[in-house]
Parts: C-alpha cells; sequence; structure tokens
C-alpha cells in the first residue's frame, strides 16, 4: 500500500487559500473606498473575505506542517485486522479477486 | 441586451483562476509516483482517511446539477427544494454508512457492480456496469455544456475553449495521480466551493433585507403566482395538496418518491459515490465516510437553494422574476412558451446574482468556485467510470488475466477516453431547461430499480441472479413505459414523455421524475422477489459477508462511543429533523 499520507492535503489547500487570501484581501486594500463596492452593499467583501482566507489558508498550512513532522503523520493508520477481513480474504482467493 | 458584457473580468480575476488551475494540477503532480498498482489509480490503495473520503463523496456530487440545479430549484420551488436533502440525501447517506457499507467495503469488491457479480452473477454485473458507465459519460456532458454555456453568456468566452480547457485539466490530474487526485482535489475544491459561495448567500442575505426580508418578497410572489403566501418559505406545509406548491407534488409522492426511491437509490448505489468511501483506510473509515459527509451537506441548502431564492426576489433585467433572464432563442430573442410568456432560464438564478453581487476579486473567486464544482463532477464521474470500465466490463469481458501494468495503463486510456466520450454529450445535451430535473429523469430510469436490487440482494438471501437481472431490467423499463405514457403539464409529447401515449399529466417534470422512480422501483422490487422465489437461490456458504443474514454484526466496540458509526448516524439524523421543523 502506497501511503496517501506522503502527502498531507491540507498543505495545499493551506497553500491555495493562504494565496487567494493574499491576492484578494490585497487588492481590498488597495481598491478600499472605490466605487465597485457600490454592488457588494457597500462592503468591501475583498479585504473582508481576503483575510478569512488567509486566515483559514495560514491555520490549514500550519496544522499539515505539524503532522507532515510527527512521527505518525494524520491518515496514516495500522489497518485493522479482523476475522471478518480474513474471511473475506478467503472468499476473495476463492473467486480468483485477489490481487 | 448584449450578452458578451454581462460581466468583465479583471487581471486580478484570471490571476485568482490560475492560482487554482496551478492548485489542483499539483496536486496530481504531487502524487503521481504513487500510482503504481491498479488499486493505487483506481481505489487509493484503500488508505484515505475518512475526513478526505467524506468530503469527497460530498464534493463529487457537488457537479453543476448540484449548483446550479439547486439554485435553479430554489427559484423554482422555493425553500421545498430543501427536501432533496432533508429528506432525500440525508437518511440515504446514514443508510449506508450503517447498513450497506458493512458489504460494500467487507466483500472487497473493487466497485459496485462487482458487488453485484459476488453477490449474484456476471450478467446483473454487465448490465449494472454499462448503464452506469453510459450514465456517467451523460452526467458529465452535461456538466461540460452547462460550464461552457454559462462561461460563453456570462463572459463571452469561446463554449468550445472553456470545454476543452477544463476537461484537459481535469484530464491531467486524473492521468497523473488516479482516484486519490481526484479525491484530493475534490475535497479542495469543496472547501473552494464553500469559500466562494458563502459570502454570495451573505451579501445576497443583506441585500435583501434578511430572511424577514425575503420572507415577506416571496410571499408576495407566491400569492402572485397562486399558491399561498408560506408556499415558498416553508418546506412543509403546503405539502398536503399537489396543488398548493410550486413542485406540484403531495408529501406521499414526495417522501416515496424523491426521498425513498430516488435518493436512496442513488446515495446508496451509484459508483461515483461509494467508490470515495471505498478508498477509505479502514472498514469503520469506511462506514463514516457518508456520516461525515452528511454533517455539512444537511447545511447545503443555504449554500446552494438560498442564492435562487434571493436572484427571484432582487430586482434587475427579470421584472417580476428577479434577476432571472429568460431563456433566449439561437438569435438572441426571448424563448417564448405556447402562451406568449417568456421562459424563464433558471439555470442563470445562482450565477446572475454572482454577477450582480460580487465586485472585482471576489468575482473572480466565485467563478472559479463554479468551476471548481463542475470540474470535481466531472472528475468523479470521470474516475468512476474508468473503474467500472477497466474492471468491470474490460477485465471481465474482454481481456481477463492480464498484468496489473496492463490494467493501470488501461485506466488512464480509459480516462482519456471517457473525457472525450464526455465531450461528445455535452454537444448532444440542451433539451430541458432545468438540468437538475433531467438528470433526475435519467436517475430514475437508470438507478431508482438499483436501489431494490441492491437492498434485496443484501438483506434478503434468498434473492437469486436471475430475479436480480429480469427485475433490474424490469425495473428500468417500467421508468420507461410510465415515462412514455405520461408528461408533464404544458409540454408536447417526446423528450418530456408521452411518447407511447398519455394516460395522465402531472403538474410539474418533477413530479412526474417522482413517480416514474416509484414505479420502476415497484416493478423491480415484484420482479425480483417473484423470479427469485421461482429460481434456486445459492448456497449460504457462499454467501458470507454479502448478505446481512450470514456476516457477523458490526459493533464497533474498539472504538470509544462518540467514534462509532452508530452514534454519528443518530446525531445526524435528530439535526436533520431538528432543520425540518425549523423550516417547516
Amino acid at each position: 500500500m502506497s501511503g496517501s499520507a506522503s502527502l498531507d492535503l491540507r498543505l495545499p489547500i493551506g497553500g491555495l487559500f493562504t494565496a487567494l487570501g493574499v491576492i484578494i484581501g490585497g487588492y481590498g486594500i488597495a481598491t478600499n473606498g472605490s466605487a465597485i463596492y457600490a454592488q457588494s452593499q457597500s462592503i468591501n467583501i475583498n479585504l473582508w473575505w481576503g483575510l478569512v482566507m488567509l486566515l483559514v489558508g495560514v491555520l490549514m498550512f500550519v496544522a499539515g506542517m505539524r503532522a507532515s513532522r510527527g512521527a505518525h503523520p494524520s491518515g496514516m493508520h495500522e489497518t485493522v485486522e479482523s476475522p471478518e477481513g480474513r474471511a473475506t480474504e478467503r472468499r476473495e482467493h476463492r473467486s480468483g479477486l485477489e490481487q | 441586451m448584449d450578452i458578451a458584457r454581462m460581466a468583465r473580468l479583471a487581471p486580478v480575476d484570471y490571476v485568482v483562476m490560475a492560482v487554482y488551475f496551478a492548485a489542483v494540477l499539483a496536486v496530481g503532480w504531487l502524487l503521481r509516483r504513487l500510482m503504481r498498482t491498479s488499486t493505487d489509480f483506481f481505489l487509493s490503495g484503500r488508505s484515505l482517511p475518512p475526513w478526505v473520503t467524506g468530503l469527497a463523496f460530498i464534493s463529487a456530487n457537488l457537479g453543476a446539477q448540484e449548483v446550479l440545479g439547486m439554485g435553479a430549484s430554489g427559484a423554482k420551488y422555493g425553500i421545498a427544494t430543501s427536501h432533496f436533502y432533508w429528506v432525500g440525501a440525508i437518511p440515504a447517506m446514514v443508510f449506508v454508512g450503517l447498513f450497506m457499507m458493512p458489504f460494500y467495503y467487507g466483500s472487497r469488491a473493487r466497485s459496485a457492480p462487482e458487488y453485484l457479480k459476488l453477490r449474484f452473477d456476471e450478467k446483473t454485473r454487465t448490465l449494472n456496469a454499462v448503464s452506469f458507465a453510459v450514465m456517467t459519460v451523460f452526467s458529465s456532458g452535461i456538466s461540460m455544456y452547462a460550464l461552457g454555456k454559462l462561461l460563453n453568456l456570462l463572459l463571452g468566452w469561446s463554449f468550445d475553449a472553456s470545454i476543452l480547457v477544463s476537461a484537459v485539466i481535469v484530464l491531467a490530474y486524473i492521468v497523473l495521480g488516479g482516484l486519490t487526485s481526484a479525491i484530493y482535489n475534490e475535497v479542495l475544491q469543496f472547501f473552494l466551493i464553500v469559500f466562494g459561495f458563502l459570502p454570495l448567500v451573505w451579501l445576497g442575505l443583506v441585500a435583501v433585507g434578511g430572511w424577514h426580508g425575503l420572507s415577506m418578497q416571496l410571499s408576495a410572489l407566491s400569492v402572485a403566482r397562486g399558491f399561498p403566501a408560506d408556499a415558498y418559505t416553508h418546506a412543509w406545509r403546503t405539502m398536503g395538496d399537489a396543488a398548493r406548491n410550486p413542485i406540484g407534488v403531495e408529501w406521499f409522492g414526495l417522501v416515496m418518491g424523491l426521498g425513498f426511491v430516488l435518493s436512496f437509490g442513488y446515495w446508496c448505489t451509484d459508483f461515483l459515490v461509494v467508490q470515495r468511501a471505498m478508498a477509505a483506510e479502514s472498514m469503520t473509515a469506511a462506514r463514516r465516510t457518508p456520516l461525515i459527509a452528511a454533517l455539512p451537506k444537511m447545511f447545503f441548502p443555504f449554500l446552494v437553494i438560498l442564492p435562487g431564492m434571493i436572484a427571484l426576489v432582487l430586482s434587475g433585467a427579470g421584472g417580476a422574476h428577479g434577476l432571472i433572464p429568460a431563456k433566449l432563442t439561437a438569435a438572441g430573442l426571448p424563448l417564448l412558451d405556447a402562451a406568449g410568456h417568456p421562459v424563464l432560464d433558471y439555470d442563470l438564478a445562482t450565477p446572475m446574482l454572482l454577477i450582480r453581487l460580487f465586485p472585482t476579486g471576489m468575482l473572480g473567486l466565485g467563478l472559479t468556485a463554479l468551476l471548481a464544482s463542475f470540474m470535481s463532477g466531472m472528475a468523479g464521474n470521470v474516475t468512476a467510470f474508468n473503474t467500472v470500465w477497466t474492471y468491470d466490463i474490460y477485465q471481465a469481458h474482454i481481456r481477463k488475466g492480464a498484468s496489473d501494468a496492463h490494467y493501470l495503463w488501461m485506466g488512464r486510456a480509459a480516462t482519456v477516453v471517457g473525457i472525450v466520450l464526455a465531450i461528445a454529450a455535452a454537444y448532444v445535451a440542451s433539451a430541458f431547461n432545468n438540468i437538475m430535473d433531467m438528470l433526475q429523469l435519467v436517475f430514475a430510469f437508470v438507478n431508482a430499480p438499483l436501489f431494490a436490487t441492491f437492498s434485496l440482494g443484501m438483506f434478503w438471501k434468498r434473492t437469486t441472479g436471475h430475479g436480480a437481472f429480469w427485475g433490474l431490467l424490469s425495473g428500468t423499463i417500467g421508468a420507461a413505459v410510465h415515462h412514455g405514457l405520461t408528461l408533464p403539464a404544458g409540454a408536447v409529447p417526446g423528450i418530456k414523455g408521452g411518447y407511447l401515449g398519455l394516460v395522465h399529466t402531472y403538474p410539474s417534470e418533477l413530479a412526474q421524475t417522482f413517480w416514474t422512480a416509484i414505479t420502476a422501483w415497484t416493478t423491480c422490487m415484484v420482479v425480483t422477489i417473484v423470479i427469485s422465489l421461482m429460481t434456486r437461490p445459492r448456497p449460504d456458504e457462499e454467501l458470507r459477508g454479502l448478505v446481512y443474514a450470514l456476516t457477523p454484526r458490526q459493533t464497533d466496540a474498539e472504538h470509544s462511543f462518540w467514534r462509532r458509526p452508530t452514534t454519528l448516524g443518530v446525531i445526524v439524523l435528530i439535526m436533520t429533523l431538528a432543520l425540518n421543523f425549523v423550516f417547516f
């Protein structure tokens, strides 16, 4: 079994949201007070939502980094061995499905 | 109205889109080294944690049909559209997690059709595999068509280029990283869709004066359309009588048709979603997958239905219909129905709201969220297609016993072919005025009988292969006959039904769809039982692990109380019940 844990999913998602937060939030700062916010009910939605995304992105990225550095990265557990699992394997063997 | 100028994108909007494209491709690139065997490619090596498979479980379904279709239905039918979630999806997801996953995951079948092969026989598997493969291509074609049409209408982009670019990106990340890549990107897309639509709902509610303001305006609109004042803002109050609600269905048709047959048929048997759970790392993780998925899913009505309802009351191009524009003919003129009224393009409800409320910057994010939904839907279909094609059609009938490397290669080839076929389907799909209704119709033909087959197979050990096969076939035929003999009000015989003669007219397409599903399920159930009783059952020994009565119960005793699937399932059901009461 190749480990999916070799890429912690929180890293790309955290990275994406950090980038989006910086871009959209930065654009919000640059356009603060602009007439474009008339359509968003006079709320500088770029700035506010950019900050929210930045926060979420950084938190996810940090969580992903911490887990990746730890001994047991999140997402990797011992496979549970159970009697019924073995029974299935026997059946699989019989029906030639085994890989 | 000059269509090409509905919205203009600024450089910052393109940057946002480009960052998203880079992210999904990067995920595929980073995962490419992990695809060593066909199990890695088709089943993610059965190694993913449940929160990942759970979010992918709903995201794979969060395609065009959900985001645009639910917005469209919100504008057409109001908050009652949430029945798709609170009566339909959630109870079905709890059922598949608690009761059916032990057989899907426990049997070690690699696909839903393969379970049918283990439980019944080769012909039942093949019938299911072929109809499923056709359906995935069709679904992803519809998704692409909607994307191309939308981008063309909103931004003036070329229909062909929009389809091609998004198809090539999806193709690239699946060929590189297989199911893991599709699933990882589905989770990423899930977050993007949520973060793209939450601010839309927020700004929308601010614009219409909150839920209270929205209710007031929808009440007036409801009365003007000849319904009771609360028909658009309450989910159950007007369900006593088909004539008093815009869906045109009474509670029995709703609960049986949508809730029981269609939703259980879709969420419990559709390999597109079940495949996500099968990629989980353990039996408990597989069972928790749909339950974890149900937690965010129950709040999706606020994310995808509310925008449609808000679009209906915000003043705009549609006059009395808010922001919703008329459908246009090929010549660019409003399309008129038989009575001379313009036909409304409900699928544009959500995109129109997006353009109306999002300034440059957020507009890029909103459109990227839409693109993300299309891509997750397309990727879900394509990964389910390549698996079913490779395992259930190619390996079963065309080339048995080849090397694993060969099937891995075939999986990649099937991905390319599947996407090419879906592009072809995109050019075919354009007759219905609401994508959701069309998909529900297809699901009714193919999926509604399936739930009867799977549930009889899992819970009644007497069911035989012959019974399952003929039951499935007659269920689908039953659906086609019912559809062919009925029509929704105002439609002409043709793709909408009535092609075999007309014996009944339903008040809406949805009502017809629900009853088509009920017919299909009942036919399949009865035929399967009758033929099973006439044919010889398989000995118990062969059915261990495949049938409820012959499989040890899942006790989950090794997990703490709150981590057990049953506990989670009960919590999900209580919360869903509460939502039904809040919006009663």
